[in-house]
Order: structure tokens, then C-alpha cells, then sequence
């Protein structure tokens, strides 16, 4: 299977120090990829910088053989690459509608097949038409990660990086959650996703990568992993003598 | 007491425009632009020189200046603050006070100290139950409303307005929904500049043309965007009208020289019981 998104030896960070020292991620096409580790290990670096919010300082990212490198953040949305953010992934002053209406006027959605794509979208997220007029911000943590789903999705994107898709959410929301990126996923879309939920990310995911201090520690299927005795160790930067 | 409300009311209508221009400006750019009185008076004259240099009709001056004043302040965006933008709240307000010096003096040197008018024909007042009126303040009723309708259905319905909201509500999440932040600020600084232009000349139709004309409002109308709440272009125009009222109906109860400290007692109030103001959303430092 060809890969859709390439990132080699990539440096990014803030202030002086490098959060990122040197990653390599390659994630195949319709695949979906997860990214755990422990706190401060750089995850959610590595999603800003490929969403564009954070200049690398050093390596190459790739979507579909194209360098990114030089592109900013709406024009890497334009290029297929959407993200939703951990926190703060709507606009909590503007209305669920206009939420979706920023998506589709700014994230290049407009144009032919709108139609049967909003259709498909109203099927993904049956429950936001009912609160169009509500004030995002209003919306529980659930609904409010549904949205934030359907603003990225609105751009037909071809990459869609999740940063902790389940952050604060109940069991039960949170197993919604990852039933929405398994469809998703369904629809064609290739999903690199981070998440402190391994257990349960890992069994919609085909891959996963274990990254720690900033570096990668491990790189498997995720089948793998799940079949792992101990997946704590993961976290605590042995990951690659186990797998 | 019916005559002091009035007068109040017109007070805040003209201050409207400015309060809506500060809280757009803050909302995006998150300063607070003290040049925006001396933006006032510049454009007053410019409108000035049109109207009654060049014999201009002040409406057609006014809407020159405006557009003229809107592209001045992209012009003084992208020389003045574009450079500091990533410095911080602080280096940008401080620019801006010196950006106030600078064009207020601008002002003063090209046209003196003396206070001028605009060349338009006095009409006789009229009087609407027992309230006294003029034609300008009804002008001034007209096209404050109007701007602020005009302002209202361009935040919430145009693709550019939303934007802008947006943009104020979380700017790097913009970022990722596609927006241009440097269009976003462009469009900001125009409608802006607009909305001071139209501003400092209903205050030169209430008054006189002369260079404080702008920063003699300042206080008044930093109080009205705060009281509204800060970023709330609604917060902004019910902030005025209030500002405005109390500062009127104050004079009911003590010297009218004590009116101005009555925004700075709003100030107060609303930022020791409300910190975000009447419609303002209370800061979340992310």
C-alpha cells in the first residue's frame, strides 16, 4: 500500500530546546495510524507541527510525495491535512452552524459533489442539526468533539490528525468517538491519531507508533501491540526492546 | 431630565462607533489601540478638507474620508504594528500611544489649534415632546444605527465577518479551518478605519474640529467597550449608549465638570463585579 504521509527526521519544538529530536513517521494510505506515549513526550508536537501551527526546525513531511515544508498552516489545509485540535477545537462564541459554515467557506469544500458529501456528512453526525443555533460553547465535551469532526471532515481532507480525539470523555463517549474515526476511516480517509487511550485506539488502528522523549521508540501493527503483556512498558521508553 | 437623556443618548451614539472599532481591533489583534482617538481627528479633517476646502457635500466628504481612513489604517498597520505583532499586548499599546502623538500633531500642524467647523447650513431646532433636537443629531442618530446594522449583518452573515469572529475566538484554530490570519487583520484594520472615520465626523458635526477632538473621547469610549465587554461588538453599542446616559444624566446631580470621571467609575464597577463585561465571554488563558 502506498504511503500517504511521509515525515523524516523531523526537529520541531519551542524556545530553545527540541520537543521533536528526529521522528520518521510513514502512514499508509486509508490506513489509521496511533501515536502514544507518555506526557511530554511530544505527540501532541508532532501534530501541530504536521497540522503547520509550529515550524519544524529540521526534516521533511510529505503528503502524497509533496513537501510541505514551506506551507502554511490554511495552506496545508488546502492540500488535503486537516487536524482537531486536543482542547479549544471549535469556535465556542459562533454557532454549531457557523462553525460548519467557516469549514466549508474557508477549508476549499465548496464545489461539485457538495451535495451528496453534506448528505454523507448529516449521516456521520445525525445529532448536530438539532443544535445549529446553539452557541458551540454550549455543547457537552461529546457533541463539541462531534463538531469539531464534521468542521474537519467538511474539507474532504485526505490526512485527518486527531489529537487526543477522547480527552475528558466518558467510556461511553469515548468508544462513540472511535466508532465515528473507524467510519471515517471507512469513507477513505487516512487518520493519524494520538491518544492517551491506547487500549482502545489501538483496536480501530492498523499501526502504531510508540514515541518517547521526543524520539521514536517503537514502530508496529497494532495487533501487536494490543498483544503485548505489558503495555505500560510502552510508556516507560523500553518499548523497543519488546516489540 | 428628558432633555439630558437625549443629549445622553446622542453622546453615545457617536461614541458607539469608536467603542466598536476599539473592540474589533482588540478582539482580533488583542491591544488596545489608544490611537484611535487621534484616528478620529484625522479623519475629521481629511473629511474637512473635502467639505469645506475642496466644497465637497459632507456626506460624500464623510464617506471619502472613511474609505480613505480605512486604507490609512491597513497603510498603518502594516508599517506600525505588523512588525511588533509578535512582542506582545504591551509593546503593541505602547505603539499605539506613541502612533496618537504622532497623528494628532500630524493634525495640529497641517490645521492649527484653532477650533473649525464643517460647512454646513445651521438649521433652526425643533422640538419633539418638550425635547429639544437638531437636524445633525438626528443625522448623527441615522448614520450611527445604520453603521451599526450595517456592521451587525456583516459579523454574522458574510463569510468575511464570521471570519473575523472566528479569528477573535481562536486564532490558531483558525489557522487550521483555512483562514488567513493577515486578511482577517487587513479587513479588521479597513472596517475600522471606517468606523473611526464616520466617528470623528459626528463628533466634528456635535462639536468642533479641532486636534484633542479625537482623544477628548478616549476614556469614554475605552469605558464603553469595556462595560460591553471587550471583543462584543453588541457589548460595544449597549456600552455606549450607557456610558453616555450615565455621563448625561450625571450632570442631573453633581457639576458637569465631574462627568468625566463618570467612565472611569464604570471601569471600575464592571471589572470588580464583571471582568468581562455585559456581553463579553470571561478569559480562558489556553
Amino acid at each position: 500500500m502506498s504511503s500517504i504521509l511521509k515525515v523524516s527526521g523531523l526537529h520541531a519544538g519551542y524556545g530553545a530546546g527540541d520537543i521533536l529530536k528526529g521522528v520518521d513517521v510513514e502512514l499508509a494510505a486509508g490506513s489509521i495510524l496511533t501515536i502514544i506515549g507518555p506526557n511530554g513526550s511530544g505527540k501532541s508536537t508532532l501534530a501541530k507541527t504536521l497540522a503547520g501551527l509550529l515550524p519544524a526546525r529540521a526534516g521533511t513531511v510529505e503528503l502524497e510525495g509533496r513537501p510541505l515544508d514551506q506551507l502554511s498552516a490554511p495552506k496545508r489545509v488546502l492540500a488535503g491535512i486537516s487536524y482537531v485540535p486536543q482542547e479549544y477545537n471549535v469556535f465556542r462564541n459562533l454557532t454549531v452552524l457557523e462553525n460548519l459554515k467557516i469549514a466549508r467557506e474557508f477549508m476549499g469544500a465548496n464545489g461539485h459533489g457538495r451535495r451528496g458529501f453534506d448528505e454523507r456528512l448529516e449521516e456521520l453526525f445525525p445529532e448536530l442539526p438539532m443544535h445549529y443555533r446553539i452557541a458551540a460553547g454550549n455543547l457537552s465535551g461529546g457533541q463539541r468533539q462531534m463538531l469539531a469532526f464534521a468542521c474537519a471532515l467538511t474539507a474532504r481532507p485526505r490526512l485527518l490528525i486527531l489529537d487526543e480525539p477522547s480527552a475528558g470523555l466518558s467510556p461511553i463517549l469515548t468508544r462513540e468517538v472511535f466508532e465515528r474515526v473507524e467510519r471515517v476511516n471507512r469513507t477513505g480517509v487516512s487518520i493519524l491519531m494520538i491518544e492517551q487511550n491506547a487500549i482502545e485506539a489501538l483496536r480501530i488502528s492498523h499501526r502504531c507508533i510508540v514515541l518517547s522523549g521526543g524520539r521514536v521508540r517503537a514502530c508496529a501493527s497494532a495487533q501487536e501491540v494490543l498483544e503485548m503483556k505489558d503495555l505500560n512498558s510502552l510508556y516507560l521508553g523500553d518499548a523497543s526492546n519488546r516489540i | 431630565m428628558l432633555q439630558t437623556a437625549f443629549n445622553g443618548v446622542v453622546t453615545g451614539v457617536i461614541m458607539a462607533l469608536p467603542a466598536l472599532a476599539v473592540t474589533l481591533l482588540f478582539g482580533v489583534l488583542k491591544f488596545p489601540n489608544f490611537a484611535v482617538g487621534a484616528m478620529m481627528t484625522v479623519a475629521a479633517y481629511l473629511a474637512f478638507a473635502l467639505n469645506a476646502q475642496l466644497g465637497w457635500p459632507l456626506a460624500a466628504a464623510a464617506v471619502a474620508a472613511a474609505l480613505a481612513m480605512g486604507a490609512l489604517c491597513v497603510g498603518i498597520d502594516h508599517l506600525t504594528f505588523r512588525p511588533l505583532r509578535e512582542r506582545g499586548a504591551i509593546t503593541l499599546m505602547v505603539a499605539s500611544l506613541g502612533l496618537g502623538f504622532i497623528l494628532e500633531n500630524v493634525a495640529r500642524f497641517a490645521y492649527g489649534n484653532s477650533a473649525r467647523s464643517f460647512a454646513i447650513e445651521l438649521a433652526r431646532p425643533f422640538r419633539v415632546a418638550d425635547v429639544r433636537m437638531n437636524y445633525e443629531q438626528m443625522i448623527t442618530i441615522a448614520v450611527s444605527s445604520a453603521a451599526m446594522i450595517a456592521m451587525y449583518v456583516l459579523l454574522t452573515r458574510l463569510p468575511m465577518g464570521r471570519a473575523m469572529r472566528a479569528v477573535a475566538d481562536n486564532p490558531s484554530l483558525a489557522l487550521v479551518r483555512g483562514i488567513e490570519s493577515p486578511r482577517v487583520i487587513r479587513w479588521t484594520w479597513f472596517l475600522a478605519g471606517i468606523l473611526l472615520a464616520l466617528g470623528g465626523v459626528l463628533i466634528g458635526m456635535d462639536r468642533a474640529l479641532e486636534p484633542p477632538m479625537g482623544s477628548n473621547y478616549l476614556i469614554s469610549v475605552f469605558a464603553a467597550a469595556i462595560f460591553g465587554g471587550l471583543g462584543s461588538p453588541l457589548g460595544a453599542f449597549v456600552g455606549a449608549l450607557v456610558i453616555g446616559l450615565v455621563s448625561e444624566l450625571s450632570t442631573l446631580v453633581m457639576a458637569p465638570n465631574y462627568r468625566i470621571g463618570v467612565p472611569l467609575v464604570a471601569i471600575a464597577v464592571i471589572l470588580v463585579f464583571r471582568p468581562q463585561g455585559l456581553f463579553g465571554q470571561p478569559y480562558i488563558r489556553k
